[in-house]
């Protein structure tokens, strides 16, 4: 069944149809205008807070849409994504900075693009790797593995050893001009938000297209009864992996992209609190739909931004509350994802649809 | 050779205090199905709570005390507000709900004890080491293990003996059943998790005493669930057992292999071993086997 409402008059002839991204021209007009929007009017018009800002809302939902194809279409339960994320942007920064690129490389500018696409790959392995037990086991089981994942990743694989190489110690710290794109360095906000919003924007088609293909609804039959998808001739351990690969994957790219946006990076960047959080974005969002994903990834950072805004005329009032801040959003994170599940389960992307439909049918809305 | 005894001693005794908040794990798990991922911070609320009134001049006793009844009230709160409406629901919801709540919990109580590391100050139990031939362990790891020992037998005689035990166990085994005969659910849910916040409290009042309390304090409530997993997932002798092996475990890690691999292997230990257990053996020592395909 498609999603979108058509109108009157307007029928689906056959499968290819049905399934189309732009079912009418409106819809096309209303997605040009969007892009529009995203490529033009925000990075002229919005000043540099809120570039950041968008900067992070693009990086959590690249982070959460691996979580997503896992949770939401999958049905793989993970709580350990962060690790992946981080084997992402780890693999990219040691290429870049530890690599001895070719000088003709480093002249053309590709020594960062191919590093992403390596730590995609690498990142996608690590996760295959992590995803071999859910042959074995799942749900709750399957989440203790994954737990398992974060913990000797980042906890123990990095901040032990992988931190020491070069004799750094801590933290990786990335110069200004190491990171470029072609003739492009990428040295200010505005640029990384034009990177960011590139993937972003081919992640989100290449999952939608993936759902709505043959793998993708193996994936579906899976989420909802593995039995009979199994019946049905699905390879179970294949497509999980591969799901488990392109989640990994996607997470790749989300830590290479975001090295960009950071002088340094270290083991905190990815605590085990970011991958709690990335499954608390799809929840709120909504569990099993693309949309929702951005929706909560814009939800929950928009929020925790605003949160700040009201608590900092306080501070003057109260200094200590500054300091506080970070508690008070963490709190308001666990209390937000409480009250989601309990009155709001299907997230916000059922609300949105239901808004729509309710302007679709108007004014005769029965 | 003695060094491998008194690392097997220490970790029984660590252990004895994880198996109590596994324990509090398994109850919770056993009557309503719900999988926490809270209790490290509801150990951290409990052993604040008893920190502060221990700093305010209370006994230590007295102060304990005062904590389990704050657990109590506490644990009914939670279960009442947050879990009663989620019975039934897919498990990744559960799960969240009890991954909100921790973090909501981990928030408060930062924001009203701050992060600084707090010791109970005069200490409650003398630095003292006590020797038993060849070993010799600090005053408090003893202390600490009699009092999980005698807590838990009191936990256990009463699931055994009261008939408030007997109605959890009975919910526990069938609920349906144990509906037509007339006991209450819903009560018994509220005392699944009153009584793992008492226990929960306990333990980490005992560990804050070993090492001082702070936030890192609630990493207990992560290192239940190797214990669980190992005894298998509804077990009480299970948890309990698992509980010990897994203290002993991280010790002999923590003094055998941290040469090798230095740094945090005594805490990875753990999940590394769960890990490779689950591969071999999902239903754990002793949990029930359910036989289904993946």
């Amino acid at each position: 069944m498609s999603t979108t409402f058509l109108p009157c008059g307007v029928y689906h002839e056959n499968y290819a149809q049905d399934h189309a991204w732009f079912q009418t021209n409106l819809i096309k007009g209303k997605m040009i205008l969007l892009f529009v929007l995203l490529y033009v009017v925000i990075p002229w018009t919005a000043d540099v807070y809120w570039i950041s800002v968008m900067n992070q809302v693009g990086y959590t939902i690249m982070g959460a849409l691996g979580v997503q194809l896992l949770i939401g279409y999958c049905g793989q339960l993970t709580l350990g994504h962060a690790a992946f994320i981080a084997v992402g942007a780890y693999t990219s920064t040691l290429l870049i900075l530890e690599f001895p690129w070719p000088q003709f490389l480093l002249d053309l500018g590709l020594a960062y693009p191919i590093s992403i696409v390596v730590a995609a790959v690498v990142a996608g392995i690590w996760s295959v790797l992590f995803g071999l037990p859910s042959a074995r086991v799942k749900g709750f089981y399957l989440i203790l593995t994954t737990m398992a994942a974060q913990f000797i990743t980042v906890d123990f694989l990095i901040t032990q050893y992988i931190s020491q190489i070069g004799g750094r110690g801590q933290a990786f710290s990335l110069p200004t001009g190491t990171i470029k794109i072609g003739p492009w360095t990428i040295d200010s906000d505005v640029k990384v938000y034009y990177m960011i919003l590139t993937f972003v924007v081919l992640c989100i088609a290449a999952v939608a297209n993936l759902i709505r293909s043959r793998v993708g609804r193996a994936w579906i039959a899976i989420r909802d009864n593995d039995i009979s998808a199994e019946v049905m001739g699905i390879n179970l351990v294949q497509y999980k992996l591969m799901a488990f690969f392109v989640a990994g994957f996607i997470g790749g790219i989300a830590g290479a992209c975001w090295i960009s946006n950071l002088a340094a990076i270290s083991p905190e960047h990815f605590p085990w609190f970011w991958s709690l959080w990335l499954v608390g974005v799809i929840l709120i969002g909504g569990v099993g739909s693309i949309h929702g994903t951005v929706f909560g990834a814009l939800f929950m950072v928009v929020v925790m931004e605003l949160l700040q805004m009201a608590v900092m005329p306080l501070s003057d009032a109260y200094p200590k509350l500054l300091m506080d801040f970070l508690f008070i959003k963490e709190s308001a994170f666990g209390l937000s994802i409480c009250l989601f599940l309990l009155f709001e389960p299907n997230g916000l992307a059922y609300r949105w649809w239901q808004i729509k439909n309710y302007f679709n049918l108007w004014p005769f809305s029965y | 050779m003695d060094l491998f005894l008194m690392t097997i001693a220490t970790g029984l005794m660590v252990g004895g205090i994880y198996a109590l908040v596994a324990l509090g794990w398994v109850l919770i798990y056993k009557c309503s199905g719900v999988l926490n991922l809270a209790m490290g911070e509801m150990t951290l609320i409990g052993a604040y709570t008893s920190l502060s009134f221990y700093s305010m001049g209370v006994p230590f006793l007295a102060s304990l005390l005062i904590s389990l009844i704050i657990g109590f009230i506490l644990g009914i709160l939670t279960e009442r507000i947050f879990l009663d409406r989620l019975i039934g629901e897919p498990v990744l919801s559960v799960i969240m709900v009890t991954v909100g709540l921790s973090f909501f919990f981990k928030g408060i109580v930062e924001l009203i004890w701050g992060t600084d590391t707090r010791v109970f100050d005069p200490p409650v139990f003398s630095m003292e080491p006590i020797k038993f031939g060849p070993i010799v362990v600090g005053q408090v790891y003893v202390w600490s293990f009699i009092a999980a020992m005698i807590l838990l037998v009191i936990f256990v005689s009463f699931f055994k003996y009261t008939q408030w035990g007997l109605s959890m166990q009975a919910t526990a085994d069938d609920e349906m059943a144990a509906l037509s005969v007339g006991v209450s659910a819903r009560f018994v849910y509220a005392a699944a998790w009153a009584i793992a916040f008492m226990a929960a409290g306990v333990g980490g009042t005992l560990l804050g005493n070993i090492n001082g309390l702070n936030i890192s304090v609630g990493y207990l409530g992560l290192l239940v669930l190797p214990a669980v997993v190992l005894g298998g997932l509804n077990s009480v002798p299970g948890a309990i057992v698992g509980g010990l092996i897994i203290g002993v475990l991280q010790n002999l890690t923590g003094a055998y292999l941290d040469k090798y691999f230095p740094g945090g292997v005594k805490e990875i230990a753990p999940f590394v071993f769960m890990a490779v257990f689950l591969l071999f053996k999902p239903h754990g020592l002793w949990g029930w086997e359910r036989i289904e395909r993946v």
